[in-house]
């Protein structure tokens, strides 16, 4: 006879030799990859002391000061500082609206895997579970790879020059990012009160709203907030490339070597990302 | 009530967790279930509460077979059957009144449920509950701020809320202390008592087993190795019954011993006198 399991309900799906083995590999090739990215990368840091390299770190910063805080500056500047608000806040939207359908469709525990579908049959499990969970993972992973940035290039094409353009670049891109991570969130709940419900005849949806999501709001709602402050700086670089806001601001200023006009801007962002940062602080602590 | 026929049950690792188990438990009776750990009694009440599909073997519950059963009947049938289990499954960030008022959930519509979550429901009958369980005060408490044992009372109370035919109760209490076992399990026992409800419990301490129940089914390796009244439970089938495992043959000579850990709480056990 068998070896008996004490099997209790979270452990049923053990790790396989395979998997226990994963960690200690992955250590080697990651400590192998950074030794030979120190190459590849060109880590060198004596070439900052070479030539006039901090020669033109000095001028780029001396002229910065005295910084333009001139009032005709400040109010033109006014309106781009808002945009980039309005932009990042916009982008965070959509890419909520991605992120969470796609997040719970790329959630093993809710499509296929685990307590849940103990009873579903393996074609249905496969059919309605296993095949819409890859390609949503898949699906993620596209939005994830490709670089807000090079988003903001395609959408200036296609939608023009302006913020628009910036908001579906941050929507697409931080909402794969924001779905990779809300799936990550659900599948780390505790499965016992899941499956508790699931016992008591809850359907499904019972069982995401009493079970999954008081267990996962918080989280999901500390890194929505978290991806919203990285959404205002990555509003900023998407100016560059002419999706509005401060970025196309101190594009301008750079390229016209207007450098304390850069470093107005700079504190600006600075203030706004700062702001932020205390308001999700208040959010968190109030969900918590 | 339960009707079990050659139950195998077989995991996906290759394990084999039941083997060939037979039972069968009548409306309102009151079994405890012993045996060593690993021995396939928490799967055996996962398979009596419909979240595990048995291998091989038929399930019949009140003379309906359930391996044929749709989503929509599983649920039916899965509203009638209350579980407890050893760990506290409640949601620890929701208050008690919701965690007690998830009983509803097999009844309740999605809108209903959601609505229960800005603006609790049956506050009443979630007060009921409680009082029943001896702690009306921590309705609105936050579930974690409550100690093991009283969040152990408050799945009780979800279950009261549930109203089941049938009442599994997990191993119920091997996580609270000794004292308050024996109060949980004489609460459980009352309450399925008074409203004549089937009650099969999973039980640790064999004092408890043999103190509180009429029938005392012994599970090892996945068998039902005996079935009978607990004046016939003696230390030689007990000793059978635990050989190999250490901690329980320990617990088995404390209870030789007349050592009982639960202290005069419990009912002199019958074959263990000197």
């Amino acid at each position: 006879m068998a070896r008996i399991p004490s099997a209790p309900p979270a452990d049923r799906f053990r790790a396989s030799g395979s998997r226990r083995r994963f960690p200690y590999l992955f250590t080697a090739v990651f400590a192998a990859s950074v030794l030979f990215s120190l190459r590849a990368a060109q880590v060198d840091p004596r070439r900052l002391l070479e030539g006039d390299a901090l020669g033109n770190v000095a001028k780029f910063v001396r002229g910065m000061f005295p910084p333009r805080l001139d009032g005709e500056f400040l109010g033109l500047m006014a309106r781009p500082a808002i945009e980039t608000v309005q932009i990042s806040v916009m982008g965070t939207a959509i890419a909520v609206a991605l992120g969470v359908p796609l997040g719970l469709l790329a959630t093993s525990s809710l499509t296929w895997r685990g307590v849940l579908h103990e009873r579903t049959s393996r074609t249905g499990r496969w059919l309605l579970g296993f095949a819409p969970y890859a390609a949503a993972r898949a699906v993620l992973s596209v939005f994830r790879a490709i670089p807000e940035y090079v988003w903001a290039f395609m959408f200036v094409r296609a939608v023009g020059l302006g913020p628009f353009a910036g908001v579906l670049a941050i929507g697409v891109a931080y909402g794969g990012m924001l779905g990779k991570v809300y799936s990550e969130i659900l599948e780390n709940v505790s499965p016992r009160p899941l499956e508790t419900l699931r016992a008591a005849g809850a359907s499904r949806l019972g069982v995401a709203l009493y079970g999954l999501v008081p267990q996962a709001l918080p989280n999901v709602i500390a890194y929505t907030l978290y991806r919203w402050e990285c959404a205002i700086r990555a509003s900023a670089i998407l100016g560059f490339v002419g999706a509005g806001g401060l970025g196309q601001q101190i594009e301008l200023s750079m390229r016209m070597f207007q450098f304390d006009e850069v470093l107005t801007l700079l504190a600006i962002l600075f203030v706004l990302v700062a702001s932020v940062d205390v308001l999700s602080g208040r959010i968190r602590g109030w969900v918590a | 009530m339960y009707e079990l026929a050659g139950i195998r049950k077989v995991f996906a690792d290759g394990s084999v967790a039941l083997e060939d188990l037979s039972l069968r438990v009548g409306p309102g009776e009151h079994v405890a279930f012993i045996g060593p750990s690993g021995a396939g009694k928490t799967t055996l009440f996962r398979i009596l509460n419909l979240t595990l599909r048995p291998t091989a073997g038929t399930l019949i519950f009140e003379g309906q077979d359930v391996a044929g059963l749709s989503d929509a009947g599983l649920r039916r049938v899965r509203t009638r059957i209350g579980t407890i289990y050893q760990q506290q499954n409640l949601v620890g960030r929701l208050r008690v009144v919701h965690n007690v008022l998830a009983g509803h959930l097999g009844r309740w519509s999605t809108a209903t449920a959601l609505a229960s979550l800005v603006r609790p429901r049956d506050v009443a009958g979630a007060g009921r509950a409680l009082e029943q369980v001896g702690m009306p005060e921590k309705l609105w408490a936050r579930t974690d701020e409550l100690s093991g044992g009283q969040q152990q009372r408050v799945a009780i109370a979800r279950v009261l809320v549930q109203d089941p035919d049938v009442i599994l109760a997990d191993e119920p209490v091997s996580a609270v202390d000794p004292s308050l076992a024996v109060s949980i399990v004489t609460l459980l026992r009352d309450l399925s008592h008074e409203s004549r409800k089937t009650l099969l419990m999973n039980l640790h301490s064999v004092d408890l087993a043999l103190g509180y129940f009429p029938r005392i089914v012994g599970v090892r390796d996945g068998r039902v190795r005996f079935d009978l009244s607990p004046d016939r439970v003696g230390p030689e089938l007990l000793a059978e019954l635990y050989a190999g495992h250490r901690d329980e043959e320990r617990q088995l000579e404390r209870l030789r011993d007349g050592q009982n850990p639960l202290g005069a709480a419990c009912r002199p056990l019958p074959g263990f006198r000197k």
